[in-house]
């Protein structure tokens, strides 16, 4: 089969962080799909180059994000009577307050509500909060034909392939994979692989199911308590499709989405859009409260999603976890997203963000490799528009696996586990540090060539010199020689 | 004025050659130095991987250790951030009010080598000579951690000889992360193979920078790959001269 | 109706378990509302442009997102309206009820929205709208769905639209805008925020805005190898006209 005709099998990527492997499994194969990584590196690239130079413009740029951190900061604090204040207004507003404790229970809340209304299909909005409910699969299971309206989520919904990025979900994929999940789904000849062309296609295929279909879901963006305002952000236009035309819209939350004053969005949207996609402000911003009569759906649901973010609430250095209004920044500037893409965190929620946010959703069942994937550059916490100290709370998150793992039997004899209980008794006296590493010294001879350098290790080092040697120990430590130099000297 | 050198545990035992330069710079600038022989470890490779019990242990011999000296000098940025970001809140964990004093009250007296040089020394020219094209790489937790800045180009901009070749992505993590090198191998072999094509394509003679853990990754990678540069701690740049050209290791 | 009362319960009381012991966690919305005007703002709240250059700025950031504008005074607003809806060579407009009579220009199908059907509306060529206000520093329109800017579906649905913007209703900023939206217009001259209590505060919320549509350019994806291409759903050509009607709102300086 020629590679024309060969269709395009997107990465089956297991986002389940129950099911995922660890990120250092999964990043294997990551790492050796040179289309991937170059598809992933443009991308970013592109996004980071727009939001520096926005960024640079603004002169208020950190104020802005000392007010964003302190808003959100506040709603957490206060986050029960903000979400009842959001139910009362929404409600006074005509539409109906769903609560769910998890997924399962948003995922059967929407199909009931479905079941009410009918409804065999539904034209959703992209929503990353949909896909941790893992709610397609189970629409389609009952029954429900899901259809996905943001370019992105087309793509991989015809592609069957999963998001690696929660702003631009298919920036791994490039323009000839669309040209041909289009062409083979869409059932269109001669398409071309422009961007403008397959754009257009979309356009064309999504058209009558805006027209038609009258059940739509979305996510939000922010809740606004004061009035019960829902605001989605967006750039295609197919949100404030779905968000009109259909007779009943039903959206699905985070608790943490909610903002407590409508002005609050003057921070926020100046926030977002620079950070996410690296422009003023995104092409469509929608609000709408309850239901307006003679505009737009006239049944309107919300289904506020705990899952997880009330337990995040507890602890006071993780708090600040939940500011995160999902604008992509940090992963965009992360130097381990760029090399592995999304795919390999295991979870709807990749990068820095996906790093604390996932395992803390899963309460450390899962996904306890995750603060592991990181560097501690940095660089996440500086461009993050809330301010979120990611490295503080991923070391805190690594402590707290570790005083999980360390107690199982298992992990008291892995190789890690014992060179840092070995390491920590060498540090807690100067003679046994100098011990040890004389011993090292003798130990490590047999190991180091002619040249001077160790090239292969064993154990844990064996990581290490996969890819660099490392110098041999020096016959003298510095505090040797020091010593050597005060006698010396006397 | 008089300095105590905290060498950290990792150039002790690797690069010892860092220390004595240290030593030789600050002498030659005038500055009485001390080596406390109690001294071991800061605690960070431990804090970062999750062990914060023995983290704590190590934390608190620092302070013990270091609670009446006039100043510490390290020459390694990573530490001082362990000690300027992490120990607060280690400190409040443990709860003991006594040594958090003790520590708030050292904390103001420890700097990075850059940092007590142009901040306490008051000086840029050390008078040091060094005749070779170097790059210079900026550690994470120098740029962001202890926000250097400009220092370390200003100290290399007055050394006599020294061509500075400026690094493309200069704020990009170059991939070492402490045990992220080995708990995310093949990860950070990428980081480094992509920070490597920047280093090598300065046509530097060495690639510099304030921390020898990211000198031992690059470094690690370039010998591995028979590349034709080396790294080398800006401590021995600064501490070299015509009379004393520096130890420069194979 | 037991399940979700009980979700619901679950939930708040997960939420006040976590926060309990707490300093801050305020039980009522008076506690939070006080606490909320303590908050620090120190951005930008007004901008420093003159008039003039916060028109200019509004009409350079339109045309960076392939808007067209075109300035007129008020007295040519009409001919400027005729003149730009024969250009477009399109024939069936659709417009709010609201409209200014003077608005349709004759000589072409006018769709006056008396809750046309979306069949309907999908046969339109195009729509003419006012606004509630624009946005120089983003260059954004904002609908706020009155009589005179229409409901949402009339501005999404037809392939070309056509946005009257007075210049009294451009300021610079983004809080700005918000500061319009308020009912007394009051914001503070030193602070910049409000500190009424929660008692006029309501009074206020009744009046925000229950639909809103912040529009900056026409529609546009850039996830097909971050390319940017304009046109997905909703218009893909929008067109300004910035009326000079010299009046001066709230927010604007000399």
């Amino acid at each position: 089969m020629s590679a024309a005709a060969e269709q395009t099998v997107l990465d089956r990527a297991e986002l389940d962080p129950a099911k995922a492997p660890s990120f250092p499994v999964a990043a294997l194969p990551v790492l050796r799909n040179v289309q991937l990584r170059k598809n992933v590196a443009h991308a970013i690239d592109v996004i980071q180059a727009k939001r520096a130079r926005l960024v640079a413009e603004k002169t208020d740029w950190q104020a802005l994000r000392a007010a964003a951190a302190a808003i959100k900061d506040h709603v957490l604090e206060n986050l029960g009577a903000y979400l009842e204040q959001f139910e009362e207004r929404c409600t006074a507003a005509g539409g109906t307050v769903h609560w769910a404790v998890d997924a399962a229970d948003a995922r059967k809340i929407i199909l009931e509500i479905l079941r009410e209304e009918k409804a065999d299909e539904v034209i959703k909005i992209k929503t990353m909060t949909s896909a941790e409910i893992q709610l397609n699969p189970f629409l389609e299971a009952a029954g429900v034909r899901t259809y996905e309206t943001d370019l992105a989520e087309i793509i991989l919904q015809l592609g069957e392939g999963e998001p690696s990025h929660i702003v631009v979900p298919a920036l791994h994929v490039n323009r000839s994979q669309v040209r041909e999940i289009f062409a083979r789904r869409m059932g269109i000849e001669n398409l071309s692989d422009e961007p403008k062309a397959l754009t257009a296609a979309a356009r064309n295929y999504l058209r009558q199911k805006f027209l038609l279909v009258p059940t739509a879901i979305s996510g939000a963006n922010f809740l606004i308590a004061e009035t019960g305002g829902v605001v989605v952000v967006e750039s295609e236009g197919n949100g404030r499709m779905c968000l009109t035309l259909p007779r009943t819209m039903i959206t699905l939350a985070g608790i943490e989405k909610v903002l407590p004053r409508f002005q609050d969005l003057e921070v926020m949207l100046q926030l977002l859009a620079r950070s996410a996609t690296g422009e003023r402000m995104n092409p469509y911003t929608s609000l709408w409260t309850g239901v307006t009569p003679g505009d737009g759906p006239q049944k309107f649901h919300v289904v506020l999603l705990d899952n997880g973010r009330s337990s995040i609430l507890a602890r006071k250095k993780e708090r600040q976890t939940l500011r995160c209004i999902r604008c992509a920044a940090c992963m965009n500037t992360c130097p381990v997203y760029r090399q592995t893409g999304g795919h390999a965190y295991g979870s709807v929620y990749p990068g820095p963000i996906g790093a604390i946010l996932t395992p803390q959703l899963e309460q450390l069942r899962h996904a306890q490799s995750l603060p592991f994937a990181s560097s501690l550059c940095g660089a996440c916490y500086e461009v993050c528009p809330v301010k979120i100290n990611i490295p503080e709370i991923l070391i805190d998150l690594r402590a707290q696996v570790t005083d999980q793992e360390r107690k199982t039997a298992g992990k008291f004899f892995d190789p890690m586990y014992v060179a840092m209980r070995a390491a920590n008794l060498i540090f807690s006296r100067a003679w046994l540090f100098h011990a040890a590493q004389k011993m090292g010294r003798i130990g490590s001879r047999f190991l180091t060539r002619k040249d001077g350098w160790m090239h292969s290790l064993p154990s844990v080092g064996a990581k290490w010199t996969l890819t660099r040697d490392l110098r041999g120990l020096p016959r003298q430590t510095f505090h040797e020689w020091w010593a050597a130099r005060e006698r010396g000297a006397k | 004025m008089q300095a105590s050198l905290f060498i950290t545990c990792y150039n002790d035992t690797l690069f010892p050659e860092t220390g004595r330069a240290l030593v030789r710079l600050l002498e030659r600038l005038g500055v009485e130095v001390e080596f406390r022989a109690g001294q071991t470890c800061c605690g960070q490779m431990h804090a970062n991987t999750g062990f914060r019990r023995e983290a704590f242990c190590q934390a608190k011999r620092l302070v013990r250790l270091y609670a009446d000296a006039e100043a510490v000098v390290i020459p390694s940025s990573s530490c001082v951030a362990m000690i300027r970001d992490q120990y607060p809140g280690l400190f409040e964990e443990l709860g003991d009010e006594a040594l958090r004093k003790d520590f708030a009250a050292l904390v103001p007296r420890v700097y990075e080598l850059s940092e007590f040089l142009i901040d306490k020394l008051g000086v840029e020219d050390v008078g040091a000579y060094f005749p070779h094209r170097v790059t210079y790489h900026a550690s994470c937790h120098g740029l962001r951690g202890l926000h250097l800045g400009e220092r370390p180009f200003r100290l290399l901009r007055k050394v006599r000889g020294l061509e500075l070749a400026p690094l493309a992505n200069l704020e990009r993590c170059c991939g070492f992360g402490g045990t992220f090198s080995v708990k995310n191998g093949e990860v950070s072999s990428a980081m480094l193979t992509v920070k490597l094509e920047d280093v090598l394509a300065t046509k530097a003679e060495f690639c510099t920078a304030l921390d020898n853990s990211c000198l031992m990754h690059l470094g690690g990678g370039m010998h591995r790959q028979y590349a034709g540069m080396k790294t080398i701690h800006m401590a021995q740049i600064l501490a070299s001269t015509e009379k004393e050209p520096p130890e420069v290791a194979g | 109706m037991n399940a979700v009362a009980s979700s619901r319960e679950q939930v708040l009381g997960r939420i006040r378990a976590a926060l309990r012991g707490g300093q801050n966690s305020a039980a009522t919305a008076e506690q939070a509302a006080e606490a909320y005007v303590g908050l620090a703002r120190d951005y930008t709240m007004r901008g420093e442009l003159t008039v003039r250059a916060c028109q200019e700025r509004f009409v350079e950031r339109l045309r960076e997102y392939d808007a067209e504008v075109t300035e007129c005074a008020p007295e040519e607003l009409g001919s400027t309206i005729a003149a730009l809806l024969t250009a477009s060579g399109r024939r069936i407009f659709v417009a709010p009820p609201g409209l200014p009579a003077e608005w349709l220009a004759a000589g072409f199908e006018w769709k006056i929205d008396q809750d046309l059907p979306a069949k309907e509306i999908e046969k339109a060529d195009g729509v003419v709208t006012a606004c509630f206000c624009g946005v120089a520093d983003s260059g954004t329109i904002v609908l706020h769905h009155s009589a005179t800017e229409g409901r949402r579906v009339i501005t999404l649905l037809p392939d070309w639209h056509l946005c009257i913007v007075r210049a009294s209703q451009v300021v610079e900023t983004l809080p700005e805008y918000f500061d319009r939206c308020q009912v007394s217009g009051i914001r503070g001259q030193v602070s910049g925020f409000m500190d009424h209590g929660s008692g006029i505060r309501d009074e206020v919320a009744g009046s925000l805005p229950s639909l809103v549509t912040w529009i900056s350019g026409p529609s546009a994806t850039a996830d097909i190898e971050m390319t940017r291409i304009k046109g997905v759903h909703g218009p893909r050509f929008l067109n300004v006209v910035l009326v000079r009607d010299g009046e001066q709102g709230p927010g604007n300086r000399e």
